[in-house]
């Protein structure tokens, strides 16, 4: 019997489990979300100076062979994600655990046949029609779910019952996960679309607006960002990110190439390097308050576009927060340095 | 003529011969920097970012040295040669950073198989910006391949030569870029053949095997210096005595690539990850004590 | 009787407190090590102000700064409660109005600011690590035998500072030890320690920042007069030392209490306050968070830690 499970990152468990169930029909585990223990098993058995999305995917992956998985899924690349699937499998394997790994996405670059290929492994069962309609449908969700998403971040801080927001995004992927087609995904949508508007905010005349650019896995996995998105919307601060699956999915190379004449950079510098200083430029224009630009330890993509956002930043005179956020980063630390960075909004702001 | 100045470092241990031959069947004056020094280093520190590669702060020092000797400084981007063979995202990126960091004329083309920018298409492409005689070019390209490909070929067989002696042999799996520069390999390699070991090189196999061969290590890697440098060990395993992994702090691809090797070979090793700050000292002894192990195991 | 404000900095190394009045003059004031009990320093802290206090001035606000901020404000129910940078900026400011650049080296943390027409503008703290910070220089002194008082001057007697590796405590450490057997000189190493601190700064922390005049260097490691020679010889500009240079952060969280003050008068009398904290990891979900939480006499009156607002 093939249990399956994966690594989480935000939400995305949701469609990812929604795809292996009806499209594989397979079960799929579902360790605990990462925790300090997921923290400090995937620290143990990670090289010392990898970037920390590998310590806690492999923190996951771990728990997940305790609970009796059997079957891996990992993806990634751009840069030496791609390579994480394999090393991990040594890893494990070395542990002596038993289990099969596939990596979903070989050289860092997605291919749709190449996936197809790889699943029918694991199910060989699978028909070609189930796999592309089950495709499209849970990339339709993932869509939607980025475009509710979008609509929490510019809203959340100014919500007047606490906790509103949350517990009603929690209804609406239990709900998601429970459709079989486009139709009833659908009316899910434009159902949750409405429940959202009419949450009451009460957004003052002057709030700030803030960016979040930098690395992937750190922006869409809030245990590895310590809940920065969460901090900011205490401030009352209204939230502009880029980054998410549909972007990474469906616009990232359009974005990049209709885009890169308004910076100074000639090439795409690797993973998401580029799309963040285009991102930093769109928010100077934007008139944006300020940047925080977030990362994980080592991260050779971002170190390189880092120089080039302070430039642009600075040239627009418009302040960026760097964080370079480690398993071990100090929580104390990084509310210390948001909580500068919102006075030092609200002191500009003054002005 | 304008001159074109060349940094020793990253790329430069790469395509040295090429595009030195290339410039000088065309005239084209052109400086290389000098051998890391103190001081290329420490401007490199100062240019950098902290958390960039040792490696990297170091090209930036060299393009610093070079910035008002010459009328260009050569920085080409390498992205990938095929799609199983990518670059470090440094060599996607250094043209970009040089570029924002520095006011300087640039000379620069683009190595990506994936979509057909190839390394002769890049060579024409400066020839041309340099307003050389366009019938020269051709020829100047066929003389610059043929020089690197016969230097090549002398350095594999003095490599595979070396292989053959009766001496101690440890083979230096690194990127050429750390294993041959002053602050970062020099020393090590001096230590070593002073203490009468035979040096072998990673870098000067026939990479088309090297990098078939890596397969053994590892079905996925795909970057394709890492490849060669792990195919290597596959390919000399039975003729040496030791590895020492040689790499810059933090290196990417080497954080998880030694990684998966060091778990994947029984011969003895050492990884040496150089830092800024690395004293020799603290290098002497790790080095003193793995030459008394393969000394012991040797007299077994 | 005249209004004053308590300003209390409780740092990871020491506590500094302050006592202010109306115009900004410093009442009394005085730092002791934390010690790695932040309530016990403040409240010993506090005790030792109110003995010193005439007795013509009354306490119309408190603030507290600095890595404990919030339990100590809680102990001391102070009337604002604000992160260091702020506390530090908005001090400097009081008595350097046109400060452009501050440079702060404490004990685990440091930091630059930068402001323009008194208000912040940038500003960056340490990412990696406390390389380069007063605790990593405390530790090194006691390696080489040495008060860390007298480590400025020390490196003030070298002629020829060695070059040390500062950026990571633990190969610098190793540098140190092989440097200092191999038979350099004591002072030649200090001064290098002091020089590649400054470097390691501004390296790393103030990166990419526009240093301008006025600059003003703060913090614990201030008082190294080895770290401010070189911070001059380095930046080639002049770099300001203030004599209360370590109690700026106190002072600025004393102002921002009488600009927020709200007309409540405050005892010191805190030395019978019973202040317990109790940690436990709450099991009600998987966050598994770590749960601070604070009893004032007996009585919960806050929690640290929850992350999804249970408690």
């Amino acid at each position: 019997m093939t249990k399956i499970a994966f690594p989480y990152i935000g939400d995305y468990h949701v469609p990812a489990k929604f795809f292996i169930e009806k499209a594989l029909g397979k079960e799929v585990i579902m360790p605990p979300k990462i925790t300090k223990k997921t923290v400090e098993i995937g620290n143990k058995n990670s090289p010392e100076f990898v970037c920390s999305p590998f310590k806690y995917t492999l923190g996951t992956l771990i728990e997940a062979l305790e609970m009796g998985a059997d079957t891996l899924i990992q993806l990634g690349g751009g840069c030496r994600y791609g390579y994480y699937a394999e090393v991990q499998e040594k890893i494990l394997k070395d542990l002596g655990y038993n289990f099969e790994m596939v990596n979903l996405i070989n050289n860092g670059k997605p291919n749709f046949l190449g996936i197809y290929r790889k699943l029918k492994k694991i199910s060989p069962k699978i028909s070609i029609f189930k796999f592309i309609y089950y495709g499209f449908l849970t990339s339709k969700m993932v869509i939607y779910m980025d475009i509710i998403d979008s609509y929490i971040r510019e809203n959340i801080a100014f919500e007047l019952e606490e906790g509103s927001f949350e517990s009603l995004k929690k209804l609406m992927l239990l709900d998601f996960s429970k459709i079989n087609n486009f139709k009833e995904l659908k009316n899910k949508f434009n159902y949750y679309k409405e429940e959202f508007r009419k949450l009451k905010v009460r957004k003052p005349n002057d709030f700030y607006k803030v960016g979040i650019i930098g690395e992937l896995y750190t922006i869409m996995e809030p245990a590895s960002n310590y809940y920065l998105e969460k901090e900011l919307a205490k401030h009352k601060i209204e939230i502009k990110r880029f980054t998410n699956a549909t972007y990474l999915l469906f616009e990232k190379k359009r974005f990049v190439k209709k885009n890169i004449k308004h910076v100074n950079i000639k090439y795409k510098m690797g993973a998401d390097a580029t799309d963040n200083i285009i991102r930093t430029q769109y928010l100077c224009d934007e008139k944006y308050d300020g940047i925080i630009h977030i990362k994980s330890s080592f991260c050779t993509p971002e170190i390189a576009a880092m120089p080039i956002i302070s430039k642009v930043a600075s040239d627009n005179n418009v302040p960026v927060l760097f964080f370079s956020f480690d398993t071990n980063t100090i929580e104390t630390g990084v509310h210390t340095r948001l909580e500068a960075f919102y006075d030092m909004l609200e002191m500009r702001k003054r002005k | 003529m304008d001159k074109v100045g060349i940094p020793r470092n990253i790329f430069y241990y790469y395509d040295k011969d090429i595009v030195e031959t290339f410039l000088s069947e065309l005239k084209i004056p052109y400086i290389v920097s000098p051998h890391t020094n103190k001081k290329i280093l420490e401007d490199g520190l100062k240019l950098a970012s902290d958390e960039m590669c040792l490696s990297f702060k170091i090209y930036l020092g060299h393009i610093n040295y070079l910035k008002d000797k010459c009328d260009y400084v050569f920085v080409p981007r390498m992205c990938n040669l095929g799609s199983d063979n990518q670059m470090c995202t440094n060599f996607m990126s250094a043209y970009d950073i040089v570029n924002n960091l520095f006011d300087i004329k640039i000379l620069n083309y683009d190595i990506d198989y994936d979509s057909k920018h190839f390394l002769k298409k890049g060579l024409f492409k400066i020839a041309n910006e340099l307003k050389c005689p366009s019938g020269k070019i051709r020829k100047a390209y066929k003389v610059a391949l043929k020089t690197y490909k016969d230097k090549k070929k002398r350095e594999i067989s003095i490599n595979e030569g070396n292989l053959k002696n009766n001496k101690i042999k440890i083979l230096i799996v690194g990127h050429p870029y750390n294993v041959y520069d002053d602050f970062i390999g020099s020393s090590i390699i001096k230590y070593l053949k002073q203490n009468d070991v035979e040096v072998i090189f990673s870098d000067r196999f026939d990479s088309e095997i090297t990098n078939k061969l890596s397969k053994k290590i590892s079905k996925e890697l795909y970057f394709k210096f890492s490849k060669e440098n792990i195919g290597s060990i596959i390919y000399a395993k039975d003729k040496i005595d030791g590895v020492i992994f040689l790499s810059t702090f933090p290196c990417a691809p080497d954080s998880l690539v030694t990684e998966i090797t060091e778990r994947s070979i029984d011969i003895p090793n050492i990884n040496l990850i150089i830092d800024d700050n690395a004293s020799f000292a603290g290098l002497e002894t790790r080095l003193e004590s793995f030459l008394d192990v393969l000394k012991e195991r040797k007299n077994d | 009787m005249k209004d004053c404000y308590l300003g209390v900095d409780i740092g990871s190394i020491s506590t500094k407190g302050v006592i202010i009045d109306d115009e900004n003059n410093i009442i009394v004031s005085d730092y002791i090590w934390t010690e790695g009990s932040p309530t016990k320093a403040a409240t010993k802290l506090v005790s030792i102000l109110k003995d010193r206090l005439p007795e013509n001035c009354v306490i119309k606000g408190i603030g507290t700064t600095g890595s404990a901020r919030k339990l100590v404000g809680l102990l001391l129910d102070a009337n604002i409660v604000k992160n260091e940078i702020t506390a530090h900026a908005v001090g400097t400011l009081t008595f350097y109005p046109d400060v452009r650049t501050i440079l702060e080296i404490g004990g685990q943390d440091s930091k630059i600011i930068i402001l323009e027409n008194g208000i912040i503008t940038n500003y960056a703290m340490n990412t990696l690590c406390a390389a380069g910070t007063g605790a990593f220089l405390s530790s090194q002194a006691k390696r080489l035998g040495i008060e860390i008082n007298d480590f400025g001057t020390y490196a003030l007697k070298s002629k020829n500072p060695t070059k040390i590796a500062a950026r990571c405590t633990v190969f610098a450490e190793s540098d140190l030890v092989h440097k200092a057997q191999v038979g350099y000189l004591k002072e030649d190493i200090i001064a290098g320690l002091c020089k590649s601190v400054v470097l390691n700064y501004l390296n790393n922390v103030a990166k990419g920042k526009k240093i301008k005049t006025p600059i003003i260097f703060q913090g614990g490691v201030s008082k190294n007069k080895g770290v401010v020679k070189y911070f001059r010889e380095v930046l080639n500009e002049d770099v300001i030392v203030d004599e209360n240079g370590h109690l700026m952060g106190a002072i600025g969280i004393a102002v921002l209490a009488r600009k927020n003050k709200i007309g409540k008068t405050y005892s010191l009398n805190v030395k019978n306050i019973k202040f317990e904290t109790k940690a436990r990891e709450c099991l009600g979900c998987s966050n598994n968070c770590e749960l601070l939480k604070v009893y004032k006499n007996n009585e919960l009156i806050d929690s640290f830690g929850s992350k999804c607002g249970k408690f």
